[in-house]
């Protein structure tokens, strides 16, 4: 019997997410971004479908790509790694980041209260960035200056980076075979055919907004800390140790250190989700 | 390497690093834009308040005073709640007085107040929101 790897579901669910990105796309109105998402859900034949569609599996793509990048780190473990593969390693390590804006920006293009928030605290935390801060954000968000008419784009442009770089590296290496396509298409049909994606309707959580769930723990530690460290080192910390994995000896203070993180991040992320207002 | 491939991968290098300035110059660079003059076509009394997306407008014994619902820690869109004369910030709780003063939070600032005119007619008001 075959055996399905991680990286084959990571590539399925990056091809329903941006094939579904662009059947959303052509329903989308971004002058009238909260109106057109509440509109195809309620409205709109099989539009709450299609929006469920595209939300729950770049959910599974990015949940999946951090894992295959755990599973393909083995690769550079042994001290052996050729040059080649130590640039493959570190342009994975880089799309995890590349993949959570994309799915970061399509909680703000959504433009509910959580989409809103969402999308005013990334601004100001670009702009926390030393120097490139206002260029930074001038790229990927200017939510106040621009709406959203820049963050469209970038989300489009993100999706399509992911898509670049996954077949940069496979293509003629590896290959999605048939099954984990239609395993990850009927499950998805299935999921999306009973479960909503999420949306905030007016009035709700007047008192309290939390963010989308991989950005609670941001959330929670800019109650306390500076934007810059809070909401910028923090978060940079495992994908800067991981993107230098191959290059250090210490492979062990590397690991310990984003278990640490992880563990850390976990524990701020309850605290938020147990928060009360 | 040849020669012929050091000169092709030196121009490359030269050739990309001259179109990162007029590529960065293109993206960073913004049009100038004049604040957005918002008009309300309702006369409110002493004590009565009006609340907007941007801004929550008061009629004080001053006159008119627009609040911005900008929270000046992070830009979460702030609410007022009048039965306790309060702005509290629903992403980490930021609170302030009805004239925008700082009261606890993260914010550590008082919130940002916009200009108002009166209508000519004395009709409504004209809030200017600065962009």
């Amino acid at each position: 019997m075959k055996t399905i790897s991680y990286g084959q579901m990571t590539g399925a669910f990056m091809l329903l997410s941006i094939l579904s990105g662009f059947v959303v796309a052509y329903q989308y109105e971004v002058a009238t971004p909260f109106v057109s998402c509440v509109g195809m859900d309620a409205v709109l034949p099989f539009g709450a479908f299609w929006r469920s569609f595209h939300f729950w599996s770049s959910q599974v793509f990015v949940i999946l790509l951090v894992i295959h990048a755990i599973d393909v780190r083995k690769k550079v473990e042994g001290g052996n790694a050729s040059s080649a593969q130590k640039v493959h390693w570190m342009v994975i390590t880089l799309s995890v980041p590349v993949a959570i804006y994309a799915l970061f920006s399509g909680y703000v293009l959504r433009y509910d209260a959580t989409g809103q928030a969402a999308g005013a605290i990334a601004e100001h935390l670009f702009l926390r960035i030393p120097v490139f801060g206002q260029v930074v954000d001038k790229i990927l968000m200017n939510l106040s200056g621009d709406g959203l008419n820049r963050l469209y784009p970038v989300h489009i442009l993100t999706g399509l980076v992911c898509w670049l770089l996954g077949t940069w590296y496979h293509l003629k290496r590896v290959r999605i075979g048939l099954d984990p396509f239609l395993f990850s298409l009927v499950a998805t049909c299935a999921f999306c055919a009973f479960v909503r994606a999420p949306i905030d309707l007016p009035a709700f959580h007047a008192h309290l907004i939390k963010g989308p769930w991989f950005f609670l723990g941001v959330q929670e530690l800019l109650r306390y800390f500076d934007p810059l460290i809070a909401g910028i080192i923090f978060p940079a910390i495992p994908i800067f140790l991981l993107f230098i994995l191959p290059l250090v000896r210490n492979r062990l203070f590397i690991y310990v250190t984003v278990l640490l993180w992880t563990f850390a991040y976990t524990g701020v992320t309850l605290m938020n989700l147990l928060r009360n207002g | 390497m040849t020669r012929r491939n050091l000169i092709k991968k030196w121009f490359l290098a030269l050739f990309t690093f001259s179109m990162s300035l007029p590529l960065f110059s293109f993206l960073k660079s913004q049009r100038y834009r004049p604040p957005i003059e918002k008009r309300i076509s309702k006369v409110l009394k002493p004590g009565q308040f009006l609340t907007e997306p941007e801004f929550v407008l008061f009629h004080t014994n001053k006159g008119p005073v627009a609040i911005s619902r900008r929270c000046t820690h992070l830009g979460c869109r702030i609410n007022y709640f009048p039965e306790k004369a309060l702005f509290i910030c629903p992403c980490h709780q930021s609170r302030f007085t009805k004239d925008g003063r700082y009261i606890s939070g993260p914010a550590k600032k008082d919130l940002h107040r916009f200009k108002v005119a009166v209508l000519e007619d004395g009709q409504g008001y004209v809030v200017y929101i600065p962009r």
